[in-house]
């Protein structure tokens, strides 16, 4: 029993020396000094010129702001827009990030992404890289913000200004087209039905569920437990869900496919011929697309009043 | 008398090239004459020269030395252990995992990775240690389950490793479907393989493995008796509980460093004293050092073909490891077949 | 060296296997313990040796309390010969006689001269020096038999219990072996208990006899004591006639 207690002590011990031993960060006045999510103080001399991005958010976000230019490497994931595809790949996805490679590219600044690992961060930081980490938002003022962090770190604050004040203004006629309406159709949104007795959907606290009811609908996922939640058949049969939207389309789910599905046909939804693919890329990658996504969910659901 | 000079320089051999491989082996492509000169200053504890690459340098002293290092000692200390196990529960087929180190370990990884610490600069250690420490507590629960009295039958340290291990996975199980947004990296991190890079996981692990090798070390002879049965180790004067129980606790401090900072990589400390039982015969004072360093040399080139093998991808190695694992099994099936000829 | 075993009861739980066994041996005597199988001459053996879970007995090899002695004296005053002859396979026969050394070794077991000359010694006496870096595996069980027997006298121990020890040997061996351990009785003062199934072996070398049945002592002391007709047939259940051979030396039982 001793032994244990004291094998307990000596290895707090050491790791709390461990902790003691990180660099410190050296306030320097410089150019550009931004605090990221992990409440680092990111500074840099002049707006970063070799960048590699480790999420495609990130990635897509950048040209967004015409800071395409400076990206020098990406992850496996990044595919929008297309010019970065042509880009060198370090990894990512389901494998491990090339380190190696992204080291030999010497890359002034490399910003991660909610996906990324704080274990890849301190790792990068590591190896003497300067690491701004970028998380997940939870809504547009969110994405607008990780716009704006963008625009400056790469130096093109004017264009993301530009950027979120354009989207903004999207938003804003929205929400004044769909100020006065009641009728709010309900969503079921599908992320993965490889179980098609309990698929995945969007649960409360996603983009989802405030994309959706931002341009006018109610997500039914909204009453789960979790984010990433199942829901049973049969709960969906009892929501019946005026519209389905197939967030799986891009891996070939198809209406058809649907109608088939054991005890689906009797959802109404599915009798009236309201399953429509949808490209999960407009409200899952974080960027300006999300506003595309929230003007196109505004047509699904009020066709009437957005032409 | 089994003659052992010639394996001992084989084996030695054998490690250089495994290191040499490794530290050469990378995405980057890096001209061997300059890894070598790296290297050579480095063991002098001389700085390289300026005309070096600067970056090349940073690749192999910070990216694909400690990797190799990282990679030896995890080698060393699971096969040095398994090695152990097989011994103390005279079972060829025991692992060191064998008593809850590796389940525990997971379970204490999955809770950090899905308990979101603040992410904080500092978080990435609290992974690690929390899986060490989560591992020690496991082993410690299936001793105080297992013991009787004062002794510790070989039996039921197995049934309560067996029993405390389902339990402490099936939790990790329950965990993970709720993990959602840690959900990779907590696949990833059971998967086995270095999430952490730099010199930090080989600081972190060493003074325990350290510990753990050297003890296990020591009871080499006492682990010859142990083979003939708890009755006659004691009556050839062996204090049986002490030994055993101090042989799990070097074995354990050892496993539960390995696995908290690489993850659970199978089939190493099942394979390599199996294998190297027939070179050096049953003597623990041969077979545990031969084990430790041949474990070494096995992780080191099966992390090699790992960061190979789908290039700019790297495979979790122990999906290597327990690639290697169905066809050893298989060999020994048609051995043991052959034999019943 | 004289030993003095007094046991009320012992077992492996409560329920104790054997009970009332009490006997003196003094230096250079021969004891053969003899009964059916079940009748406790094993857990004796173990009670003894200080393996036993549960044990109320007390023991004295030269006045030394067994029960306070380490482990490792007790293994310099008494080597044990179990009745399995089973041998991890990947050991070399001198390995496995070497081990016998073990408590006078240090913790990595380096052997010194003394060592070495027993180890030899043993083989020499058990005829498995011929074996001596053959595998363990690859011998035959009274090959095996006979290398666990050199292990114990090359403990070289005053006091020498020997569970069935004889049993897959040939008779060649038997008596060879049993004639050497009484040898060693008579030149080294050795003590020696032997638990055996064959009576006329027993006979044969036995100083003292006990009979056990049913966990405790039916009879003790000389061959006149022991071995009698009435007593055998009713420990081992089995009527059988026990006949003085002409040449004045061997008693032999025979089943009637």
């Amino acid at each position: 029993m001793k032994k244990f207690i004291l094998l307990i002590t000596i290895s707090i011990i050491i790791s709390a020396a461990f902790s003691a031993c990180s660099p410190s960060i050296a306030a320097v006045s410089a150019e550009i000094s931004i605090m990221d999510s992990l409440e680092k103080q990111i500074t840099l001399d002049q707006p970063a010129a070799k960048i590699v991005t480790l999420s495609p958010p990130i990635t897509e976000m950048l040209y967004a702001i015409d800071a395409g230019d400076q990206v020098i490497a990406r992850d496996s994931f990044s595919d929008y827009p297309e010019a970065a595809l042509s880009l060198p790949d370090i990894g990512g996805g389901f494998a491990e990030y090339d380190l190696e490679t992204i080291i030999s590219l010497e890359p002034d600044l490399v910003i991660a992404g909610g996906i990324n690992t704080v274990e890849l961060v301190q790792s990068l930081e590591d190896l003497g890289l300067t690491v701004y980490y970028l998380a997940n938002p939870f809504d547009l003022e969110g994405t607008f913000a990780s716009i704006e962090a963008l625009g400056i770190l790469s130096g093109h604050e004017d264009q993301a200004k530009e950027l979120v004040d354009g989207l903004r203004s999207r938003v804003d006629a929205v929400s004044t087209i769909l100020e006065n309406v009641e009728d709010k159709p309900t969503v079921y949104y599908e992320l993965d039905a490889t179980d098609v007795a309990k698929p995945y959907t969007p649960g409360p606290n996603t983009f989802y569920t405030s994309l959706i009811g931002m341009a006018g609908g109610e997500n039914i996922g909204e009453k789960l437990e979790f984010e990433w939640a199942q829901i049973s058949l049969e709960q969906l049969l009892v929501e019946d869900p005026d519209l389905i939207l197939l967030g799986d389309a891009m891996w070939g789910v198809t209406p058809e496919s649907v109608a088939e599905r054991a005890g689906w046909g009797s959802l109404t939804a599915v009798t009236n011929g309201i399953v429509l693919p949808f490209d999960d890329n407009l409200i899952a990658r974080i960027g300006p697309r999300q506003v595309d996504g929230l003007e196109a969910l505004a047509k699904i659901f009020h066709p009437d009043l957005f032409k | 008398m089994h003659k052992l000079t010639r394996p001992t320089l084989l084996s030695f051999a054998a490690l250089a090239i495994a290191v040499l491989l490794s530290v050469g082996v990378g995405s980057v492509a890096i001209p061997p004459k300059e890894t070598l000169e790296v290297l050579w200053n480095t063991l002098q504890g001389t700085a390289p020269t300026s005309d070096i690459n600067h970056t090349y340098q940073i690749i192999l002293l910070t990216l694909r030395l400690p990797r190799t290092i990282l990679m030896i000692m995890t080698g060393a200390a699971l096969a040095g252990s398994g090695c152990a196990y097989q011994g103390l529960f005279q079972n060829p087929l025991a692992d060191p995992y064998l008593i809850g180190a590796a389940s525990g370990a997971g379970l204490g990884a999955i809770i950090s990775l899905t308990l979101g610490w603040p992410a904080s600069p500092f978080s990435y250690l609290a992974v690690p240690m929390t899986a060490f420490i989560s591992a020690l507590l496991t082993v410690f629960l299936v001793f105080q389950l297992a013991k009787v009295k004062k002794t510790l039958p070989v039996t039921n340290l197995i049934l309560a490793g067996v029993a405390v291990s389902s339990f402490v996975t099936a939790l990790t199980s329950f965990l993970l479907i709720n993990a959602s947004g840690e959900l990779r990296r907590a696949v990833v991190w059971l998967l086995g393989g270095s999430t952490m890079a730099g010199w930090k996981p080989v600081l972190g692990q060493l003074p325990y493995v350290l510990v753990g090798l050297i003890g296990l070390s020591a009871y080499a002879y006492k682990l010859n008796v142990l083979q003939f049965g708890d009755e006659q180790a004691l009556q050839l004067g062996i204090n049986v509980n002490r030994a055993r129980t101090r042989i799990v606790v070097f074995a354990t401090l050892s496993t539960a460093a390995a696995v908290a900072f690489t993850g659970v990589i199978g089939f190493v400390g099942l394979i390599i004293p199996h294998i190297l039982r027939r070179v050096t015969g049953g003597d623990m004072r041969r077979l545990l050092p031969f084990s430790m360093i041949g474990g070494a040399i096995f992780l080191v080139l099966a992390d090699v073909v790992a960061r190979v093998i789908v290039a700019p991808q790297e495979l979790p190695v122990g999906i290597i490891t327990s690639l290697c694992g169905a066809p050893f099994f298989l060999f020994i099936l048609r051995r043991s077949k052959e034999k019943d000829w | 060296m004289q030993l003095r075993v007094s046991i009320d009861q012992a077992g492996y739980d409560q329920s104790a296997t054997i009970r009332n066994i009490h006997f003196t041996l003094q230096e250079g005597q021969l004891l053969a313990v003899i009964g059916p199988n079940g009748s406790g001459k094993t857990t004796l053996i173990r009670a003894i040796s200080q393996v036993l879970p549960y044990d109320e007995g007390q023991y004295h090899i030269n006045g030394t309390n067994l029960k306070e002695a380490s482990e490792n004296s007790r293994a310099q005053l008494m080597a044990v010969v179990p009745q399995s002859t089973y041998v991890p396979p990947s050991f070399l026969v001198r390995e496995v006689v070497l081990m016998g050394r073990t408590p006078y070794m240090n913790w990595n077991g380096k052997s010194s001269r003394v060592d070495e000359k027993f180890v030899q010694e043993a083989m020499e006496q058990t005829d498995v020096k011929k074996f001596e870096d053959q595998l363990c595996g690859e011998l035959s069980a009274g090959e095996r038999q006979r290398v666990i027997l050199a292990r114990a006298l090359a403990q070289n121990t005053p006091v020498l219990l020997m569970d069935e020890p004889t049993s897959h040997l040939d008779l060649r061996y038997q008596i060879e072996f049993l004639e050497l351990t009484r040898t060693l009785g008579i030149n080294n003062g050795k003590t020696v208990l032997v638990a055996m199934h064959d009576l006329n072996l027993a006979a044969r070398f036995g100083d003292l006899f006990l009979a056990m049945k049913n966990g405790s002592t039916d009879a003790f002391g000389s061959a006149q004591d022991v071995l009698l007709p009435e007593k055998l047939s009713e420990i081992y259940d089995l009527a059988v006639r026990v006949i003085k051979l002409p040449d004045g030396g061997s008693t032999v039982v025979i089943p009637q």
